[in-house]
Parts: C-alpha cells; structure tokens; sequence
C-alpha cells in the first residue's frame, strides 16, 4: 500500500547504567512519572501517529515488558487488521541466535516486515522520553525523496561524544556520520529515529548480515554504508522535549521535570495523551496531617506525612512525621513514621524504616535505594 | 460460582436526585473519584467468579453504554459468557414493572447454561463476600436467599428502606418497610440469590396472574411456596437512595476503615481507565483528608473532600466538605463548600458557594457560575 509505514520499535536494551533499576527488567518497562514505562511514550507516539502495524524487539530480561504490552490493547494495537507483535529472538534450521545489534534484530525480522510489504519502516527505540508526531518525520521524508531521514536534536555540547552525531550541510543533507566522536564537530544528535524506504534498507540489511567485520548496528555500520555509497540521507530536527534516561542521575532529572507545571512535555496535553495499562487502583488519599507541595502523586497512595518536588509512583505509602524530598519512590514502597528521604530514587516494595535517613538537602548527590540499601550516584 | 448467573436489576423506583439524575441512571452515579456506582457490583461480581452477568439497564441508557461497552474492564467482554445489556422495551406486554421486563428475556434465561442467579440492586454498595453466602444459599438448599443487614439508625436515615422480618430461630417470615420505630432493623440490601427455575416460575405466575408488577412483590406473594431463608452481611454496606446518602456516601470513603473494605475488600475494582497522568500539586496547595484521582491539577485549598479524574482547583480558590466530578473546575479564589459539583461544571474566579451539611448545594453537569 502507498505510504504504508511499519514501526519497528527496539526495545531488548539491557539499560545497565540504571544498576538497580534495570536489575530484572529491560529499560524500556522502568517506570516512569508516577504511572508509566519508558516505552509507553514511543508507543503513544506510534498509536497517535496513526501507525497502524508495529513490531516490539525483546531480547533482555522481557518478561515485565511482554506483561506490560501484552496485546497492545491500552495503545489500541488489539486489532483484526494490522497490530502489535512482540519479536523475541528465535532459533532456525541454521541454529538459534540472540539478536547482535540493532540492524540485526530488523534483519532477522525481515519475513515479518515482508509479509506486511511496506513502503516505509520507522526504527524507533524503546527508551527516550519524549513526544513526537512520526507524520512529521515522514512528510520530510517524502519531501526530500530520501532514501533514509534521521531524527536529529540539539544536545549539550559537552553531552555530544556520548551520541551519534550528524554533520549536514545547508540544505540538511548528512554529509558525515560520527558514532559517539571524541571531538564533536556539531551537537546535532542522532535520536535513533530513522525513516527508511523499505526496499534500500532490506538491500543494506542483507549485505550487513554476510558482513563477519560488522557490529551490525544501524550507527556504526548501516547508516555510514549507506551514506559512502551515496544513498540520500536527510536529517530533520525535532526541537520538542525529548531525554534519554541512561543514567540513574538522568532518570531522576526526568522525572524531576514532570513536576513544573510549563515543562516542555506536558503529559496533560489532551491532543496527545500517553496511555498506559490500567492498574485499577483507587484514588490517592492525603491525610489531615499531610503537607504535599510541588509533587506528582499517583493513585492508590497514603500521605501521612510530607513531600515535597517529589514523584510519586502507586501505591507508595508516606507515614506521618515522615519527610519526603526531592526523590522519586516506586510503586509500592513505604517511608515509615519519622524516615528521611532526599535526593532518592527508591525502588519498588522498599520499605525505609522508622527514623531512618537517606540523602542531604542540597548534598548534590543521588541515592539509589533498593532494599539492601543504598548507593549514591 | 460458575454455575450462577449475575442479574443486575433496578427494579422499583429510583428515588428522588435532581438534576444530578436528569440524564442518567442512579447506578451510573460518579463514586469514589473514579467509579459509578455499578462498578462496585458488577466487580464484587466478577471478583468471585461470576461470568455472565445481565444488566437491565433502565430508560436512561446513554451513559450506560459509554461506560459498560462491552465489558472489558470487568473482563466481560467474552466469546462465552460475558456481559448482556438489556435496554427497555416499551411497556413489554402492556405492563409497568420489572416482571415484564424479565418475562421478556425469557430466552436468555432458558439459554444460560447457569442453574442459580445472583440477583442485585446496583444502588448497595458494598463488598460482599459471595462465597460465603453462596455457600450457604447451596448448602441449605435454598430457593431464594435475601441477603441483610443488622442496621444501626438512631436517626432515621434509614426510613422507608425495606426491612426483613426474622422469626426467633432466624426463619425467614416477610418483609415490610422500616417506619423508624426501632434503633436497629434488619435492612435487605437488594441482593439475593434464587434458582433459576424458581425465578422462572415466579415470573410466568405473575404474568399469568397480574398479581404482582414487581419482582419483589412477586417473591412475597409465593413466599409460601419457596424456602426462602436470609444472609446477614456483616459488613459496611452505602444503601444510595437520594442525594443525601449519595453525599454522605462518598465522604464516608475519607474513613480508613471503610474504603479499605469497599476498595480493596474483596479484590479490586474496575472501572474505564481513562488514561489521565497522575496529579500535580504545586507550591501554594494544601490537601487535607481528601480523596483524590488521578489527572488533577491542585493549586488551592482542599478539605474533607472527594476529587475525580481531570479537576482543576486554582489558586487561593477552597473547596471544603464537597464533591467535584470529573473534569470540573474551581477557579482562582473560589469558595466551594458542602457542594457537588457534577461533570465539566465551573465555578468561575471568587465566587462562593456553599450548601449546607444536611443538604448540599448541587451543580448541574457542564454549567458555568460566574457573576451576573
């Protein structure tokens, strides 16, 4: 069909500098804000891009994640006609294989991709926060002819080795591709958001997967093939909100953000609503001892005691004399009677006891809280 | 409790709730925050493994059908079982009342594969443990079994609710109406389970006869010729029968006691999710034993008050001893006391608003008060 566009959406990354918070569940299912995962905004972003057919890579501990998606019926993916499928790796007649990189995770999912027959596929990754009209990127696309258009942003500097960066020239045409560079030439980044004509990528796809040198990846070795054998690679610049919560400091900035009532996300846009599975929880309860200032709190909590510029995430329960600040607490937990918390990310089910303190006001670190203790970022 | 059939039924009456009841049923009242009042039935039901479950829905059927669909948060929405809606018919048979009504779904009945209904009014709310009374409806070999409550009522609140009469040894003998002339009665709570066959029968018999327009009276009338015994429910029970005890039934839930029990009693309850992020409460906010959902925005004052899904609070605006539904707004220095506000209802900037703690003021769905 003209203009039909599969999302392929990689979501088996391991996240391991999210220690504790990534210790059983792939990255894209960390909670996030109160009542989300990581990956319900790039599903949101698909299902109110009107992207019909979807395909979720698993590989990394995926047994939350699968639970989490399941059918896709809170993104409306539940449907006769095109849909949601979850691609875990798989074994075949030449042996059994995890997936090797991200270009290798769509190779080996080639059939399915075929079965559909697309004219355009759209790589999506499973853990950046962030909204994005997907329509826009395809409308650019199309404009340009491109054989392949890639979402950039404007990250910090000093931030920039840490990404793929994007060197264009004046009429956004990519002209170098740099994998995480020493020495940064531009701060436009690449988000790992990428348009593809279907029939070149396949071609590409093929050729990577003979290729023994390869780390078949789409940064490090598809893209850069592409671009030295002339294919005609745009980049469009996307200046909304967007945060790749890679470490535990970034998590907590990014949740911290939710909290001031102008941030740039605004996840109570109506025209663009993140959605989510149910819990089925009933509303939160504050107590006539609570003080609760600045803060997100979500459904199924008891608040006894105060919080303050702290996210909330279910079910968490804050006993009277108990202090919360600056912190982001999972669902779950407990901050009993007299406890302390600052500067905390606590994890799920953790009970901090009586009188216990955690953090300082304005120490400038992070503590991790599981509940063996903490460690401090 | 596979072989019991869940009928939701309003039968006599719907009492008397104003404007908050101009378009829609009373089961289908906001509760809680983020429920309707059916909810909690049809929950209770499926939490103890009802899977057929019929509703009759009454004329007011809009909101009925948004909100039930077809089924799926109750997980009703089966290829076997599952839930069946049963909209009015025009005075079936040329009569009033719920025994043409039931007459008229014959079929369903017949074709259910269930031996035993569990039939309910969806104005009790309360998490009744159904195995247990289950138990004893089979066990005693029952043909019907009303289900009642040991009420309290020194003030009268309780008046014109029915009232089952028990002999000494507990037997069954009828049932009438509590006229307030004791402090404690025995209150049939609308429930009751009944064999099919017997509910059947009781209904043909009505028919044919035209003794009875109504299901209960029908079950009085034959009363003789049933064993009918009784479950005393031990539990908290809202019985919701005007705006008042809608009113207080709601600020009941700010007692830890009773929303353990009423939310998590009986496992959980379900509801349309509605997708809202979690609320925000900013600098200048100050909550105080209140009840709130998700989605709101808090900049101002809230006390003693249930807050649903999408509500906004200003700031410097108060809202005290009140009921906001979803969606409605209470703008800068805003006095809302003993008031419900229903559905996307403003109360524009320093307006004050206050009904009084034996009857609350009511906002009709969508209006705007402002000055002049």
């Amino acid at each position: 069909m003209e203009n039909k566009v599969v999302a392929m959406l990689l979501a088996g990354g391991q996240g391991s500098r999210l220690k504790a918070l990534t210790r059983k569940i792939a990255k894209p299912a960390v909670p996030f804000g109160g009542k989300y995962r990581i990956i319900d905004f790039a599903l949101s972003n698909a299902a109110n891009s009107g992207i019909s057919d979807i395909g979720i890579l698993t590989q990394y501990k995926p047994y939350l994640l699968n639970t989490h998606i399941g059918i896709g019926t809170a993104w409306d993916y539940d449907r006769n006609v095109g849909g949601l499928r979850v691609l875990p790796p798989f074994t075949s007649e030449d042996g059994g294989r995890w997936y090797t990189g991200t270009a290798n995770a769509i190779y080996e999912n080639i059939d399915y991709i075929d079965e559909l027959d697309p004219q355009y596929v759209l790589i999506l990754s499973g853990d950046h926060i962030y909204k994005m009209d997907y329509r826009q990127l395809l409308k650019a696309h199309k404009e340009k002819g491109a054989d392949v258009t890639i979402a950039v942003i404007e990250v910090p500097w000093e931030e920039a080795s840490r990404f793929g960066i994007i060197n264009v020239d004046d009429n956004k045409k990519v002209v170098e591709f740099d994998e995480k560079p020493k020495n940064p030439k531009n701060n436009m980044a690449s988000m790992g958001i990428y348009m593809f004509n279907w029939k070149h990528l396949r071609k590409y796809l093929i050729k990577d997967s003979k290729d023994k040198e390869s780390a078949h990846d789409f940064g490090k070795n598809i893209l850069p093939n592409m671009l030295s054998e002339g294919r005609l690679m745009y980049a469009w610049s996307f200046d909304g909100y967007w945060k790749d919560v890679g470490t535990v400091r970034s998590y907590w900035e990014a949740n911290m953000d939710l909290i001031d009532r102008d941030n740039a996300l605004n996840i109570y846009d109506k025209g663009w609503r993140i959605y989510t599975k149910s819990k089925n929880l009933p509303p939160h309860y504050l107590s006539r001892s609570s003080v609760v200032k600045n803060s997100l709190i979500n459904e199924g909590c008891v608040v006894r005691g105060e919080v303050h510029n702290s996210v909330l995430f279910s079910e968490v329960i804050i006993e009277s004399g108990a202090v919360v600040t600056n912190s982001v607490v999972l669902s779950n937990s407990k901050i009993m009677p007299g406890a302390e918390v600052h500067n905390a990310v606590i994890l799920e089910g953790v009970t901090i006891k009586e009188g216990e303190r955690i953090g300082e006001e304005g120490d400038g670190n992070i503590y991790l809280v599981t509940e063996k203790g903490y460690t401090i970022e | 409790m596979e072989n019991c059939l869940g009928v939701i039924n309003i039968g006599e009456g719907e009492g008397n709730f104003g404007s908050l009841c101009k378009n829609r049923p009373v089961y289908m009242l906001p509760f809680g925050g983020r429920y309707r009042l059916i909810d909690f039935t049809i929950s209770n039901m499926v939490n103890y493994g009802i899977r057929t479950v019929a509703v009759f829905t009454g004329e007011k059927i809009r909101s009925t059908m948004d909100h039930l669909g077809n089924g799926k948060p109750w997980d009703l929405n089966r290829r076997f079982n599952g839930l069946f809606l049963f909209p009015p018919i025009q005075k079936p048979f040329g009569r009033n009342g719920d025994i043409a009504e039931l007459y008229s779904t014959f079929d369903f009945f017949e074709q259910c594969k269930e031996e035993y209904v569990l039939i309910v009014h969806p104005n009790n709310i309360g998490s009744v443990n159904l195995n247990e009374a289950y138990k004893k409806f089979i066990e005693t070999d029952a043909d019907i079994t009303l289900f009642y409550k040991k009420q309290i009522d020194p003030w009268g609140e309780y008046i014109n609710c029915d009232k089952i009469l028990l002999d000494r040894n507990n037997g069954f003998i009828n049932m009438g109406l509590n006229l307030g002339t004791e402090k404690e009665f025995n209150m049939f709570i609308g429930m009751g389970f009944i064999k099919k066959k017997v509910l059947m029968e009781i209904v043909k018999k009505s028919m044919e006869n035209g003794d009875a327009n109504y299901l209960k009276q029908s079950i009085l009338i034959s009363k003789d010729r049933y064993k009918i015994n009784t479950y005393e429910f031990k539990g908290h029970i809202e019985h919701i029968n005007n705006i008042k005890s809608y009113y207080n039934a709601n600020l009941n839930l700010l007692n830890k006691d009773i929303s353990q029990e009423l939310f998590f009693g009986g496992g959980p309850v379900f509801t349309k999710a509605k997708d809202e992020p979690s609320t925000l409460y900013t600098e200048t906010s100050r909550v105080h034993n209140s009840l709130i959902a998700n989605g709101c925005i808090i900049e101002g004052s809230v006390e003693n008050s249930i807050i649903f899904r999408g509500v906004k609070i200003g700031k410097n605006a108060i809202v005290k001893n009140s009921i906001l539904m979803q969606k409605s707004e209470v703008l800068e220095n805003a006095i809302v006391v003993n008031t419900i506000m229903d559905k996307y209802s403003i109360i524009d900037r320093g307006i004050r608003l206050a009904g009084s703690s034996v009857m609350p003021y009511v906002v009709e769905k969508s209006q705007t008060i402002r000055k002049e």
